[in-house]
């Protein structure tokens, strides 16, 4: 007996076919070597970078490539609330991933991998900073990650969004400090790769640099790779740093540019 | 961490040693302390071992393995199936008090949280060297998490390199009981561990495990193996990681100071020279 109130399917049937390529990681880039976003491996991302977005803080600045989505904040120099004998000043830096921002729900307090991205950020951007000049003094740096798009590329980015933050801070810097990230997949190098790509990478590459002053502030890599490998990426992050140096000066210059 | 300080007449006679190629205990830029290690000390560990490099520098490390779920949060199907059939290692490193004043209290919490990062960054995954795939006792459901625990007991300079060092001692010494897995029927399965010691087995892959060599950049140069105060006349130290085929497994800069471009490049290629 057929049951008439239900839509009457066809009486034969046919298994769908799934089309799943064998090899996902051919899918990372076609036959001219051009990656899913159409760009070339060694290319970087166009950026976004903005200062004085936050009405509160000496110095601020926001960052976006592709899905990354970073805020940064400076506040100081201020008094060292504990003193303690140092001749230098403290920098303070926290990063904070907003509980949206990945695709796996972060919790709100603050866990091991952001405290050790902050004492990165650090070490990365204390050589540029005339530390020296503010004794009893400290700078807090606060970053909000609002959006990740790759932890090696919103590591960079957090890195170069804060140095444009303290220079719109007004603190004495030697440089800005770019940065940039590359991924090792398949022998290969992907500069700047997102979410995607770096979940098929096989080693990665960070690179903070002041190109005035031709000195490397931070160098991090994790992975399997040849030294030949490691040096071409090299090469490659300190030419990505160049070029993410001019949108630096842009976005600090654009503001003064307006006002007159 | 309280600040130890060096007067600046201490620097300087470091500064102008390590000129000449002769650093206070009688060693050149690139000389090793002695290193001494013992594997086996821990008999509640299914692997430990020790180090200690010249009269100072003490690590102890002890590695326990414990079955635990498959963690799987990789959304991408592909990336999930092979975490599936995967073990992980799980690393921690204290840094404890009666080593050096400086860690009392709170003040080894930055130093713990970046060695443990470090080891955390460097063991897990294809460089870490251990066959992962070889930890897992059911896949997606049961497998190996091997906990390693570092204990820094006495602080002589070079933490990073000696817990390298011992951390893949105390690897080659773990002894992993032996799953017997037994198949139910109906796709379930069950498994039961092996009492006999004898079974036991090594983790496949610990003599891929890398090591670590620092390099601390001291005015134009760079040294290896620290001593405390060699240390903190130091402006930027280099961790380069490297296995025993000679492959990078990993470089990270720490420290507060900056590297020219062509002194970074020479001081990864001197690493291979060191080893």
């Amino acid at each position: 007996m057929v049951d008439r109130r239900r839509i009457q399917g066809p009486e034969v049937s046919v298994a769908p076919i799934i089309i799943k390529s064998a090899d996902k990681r051919t899918c990372l880039k076609d036959e001219h070597s051009r990656r899913r976003d159409g760009r070339n491996l060694e290319d970087i991302c166009p950026i976004f970078l903005k200062t004085g977005l936050i009405s509160q803080a000496n110095g601020s600045a926001f960052i976006e490539i592709r899905r990354t989505k970073i805020a940064c904040g400076v506040y100081g120099p201020r008094q060292t609330k504990i003193p303690s004998f140092s001749g230098k000043g403290n920098l303070n830096v926290e990063i904070k991933f907003a509980p949206f921002s990945c695709q796996k729900r972060r919790q709100p307090y603050r866990d091991a991998q952001e405290k050790d991205l902050s004492q990165l950020v650090i070490e990365a951007l204390v050589p540029s900073i005339r530390l020296d000049l503010l004794p009893k003094s400290t700078i807090d740096i606060y970053i909000t990650v609002l959006e990740n798009d790759g932890t090696a590329s919103c590591l960079a980015a957090a890195i170069t969004c804060a140095s444009v933050a303290v220079a719109d801070a007004g603190i004495e810097m030697l440089d800005l400090v770019p940065a940039s990230s590359a991924s090792y997949i398949g022998g290969e190098i992907y500069m700047d790769s997102d979410l995607a790509e770096e979940q098929h990478e096989t080693g990665y590459l960070i690179l903070s640099y002041m190109p005035s002053l031709k000195e490397v502030t931070h160098i991090l890599q994790s992975g399997d790779v040849d030294l030949a490998l490691t040096t071409q990426a090299f090469e490659q992050c300190t030419d990505a740093c160049s070029k993410i140096y001019s949108v630096m000066i842009n976005s600090l210059l654009l503001p003064i540019r307006d006002t007159q | 961490m309280a600040p130890v300080l060096i007067s600046a007449l201490e620097a300087d006679y470091i500064l102008k040693g390590i000129d000449d190629n002769l650093r206070a205990d009688g060693r050149g830029r690139l000389d090793y302390r002695e290193v001494i290690l013992e594997t086996g000390l821990i008999t509640q560990a299914h692997g430990s071992a020790r180090c200690r490099l010249g009269e100072g520098t003490d690590v102890l490390v002890g590695v326990k393995v414990d079955i635990g779920t498959v963690d799987i949060d990789g959304t991408e199907e592909e990336v999930a199936t092979v975490k599936a059939k995967r073990g992980r290692v799980v690393c921690n490193v204290e840094c404890s008090p009666i080593a050096s004043q400086q860690f009392a209290g709170r003040g080894a919490d930055d130093i713990n949280n970046e060695l443990t990062q470090m080891m955390s960054r460097v063991l897990n995954g294809p460089q870490g060297g251990l066959n992962l795939e070889k930890l897992c006792i059911i896949p997606g459901k049961a497998c190996w998490i091997v906990y390693i625990d570092a204990l820094v007991l006495d602080y002589a300079g070079n933490i990073v390199d000696t817990m390298f060092m011992t951390t893949r001692a105390a690897l080659f010494n773990t002894q992993v009981p032996k799953a017997i897995i037994h198949d139910l029927g109906d796709g379930e399965v069950e498994f039961d561990l092996s009492e006999d010691v004898e079974e036991w087995e090594r983790i496949e892959g610990w003599e891929h495990v890398p090591i670590s060599v620092t390099l601390n950049k001291i005015g134009s140069r760079h040294i290896v193996d620290a001593t405390p105060l060699e240390e903190l006349t130091t402006e930027a130290k280099l961790h380069v990681m490297v296995n025993r085929n000679g492959k990078i497994c990993g470089i990270q800069k720490s420290g507060s100071g900056s590297i020219e471009h062509s002194l970074l490049s020479e001081m990864v290629q001197v690493h291979i020279f060191v080893i």
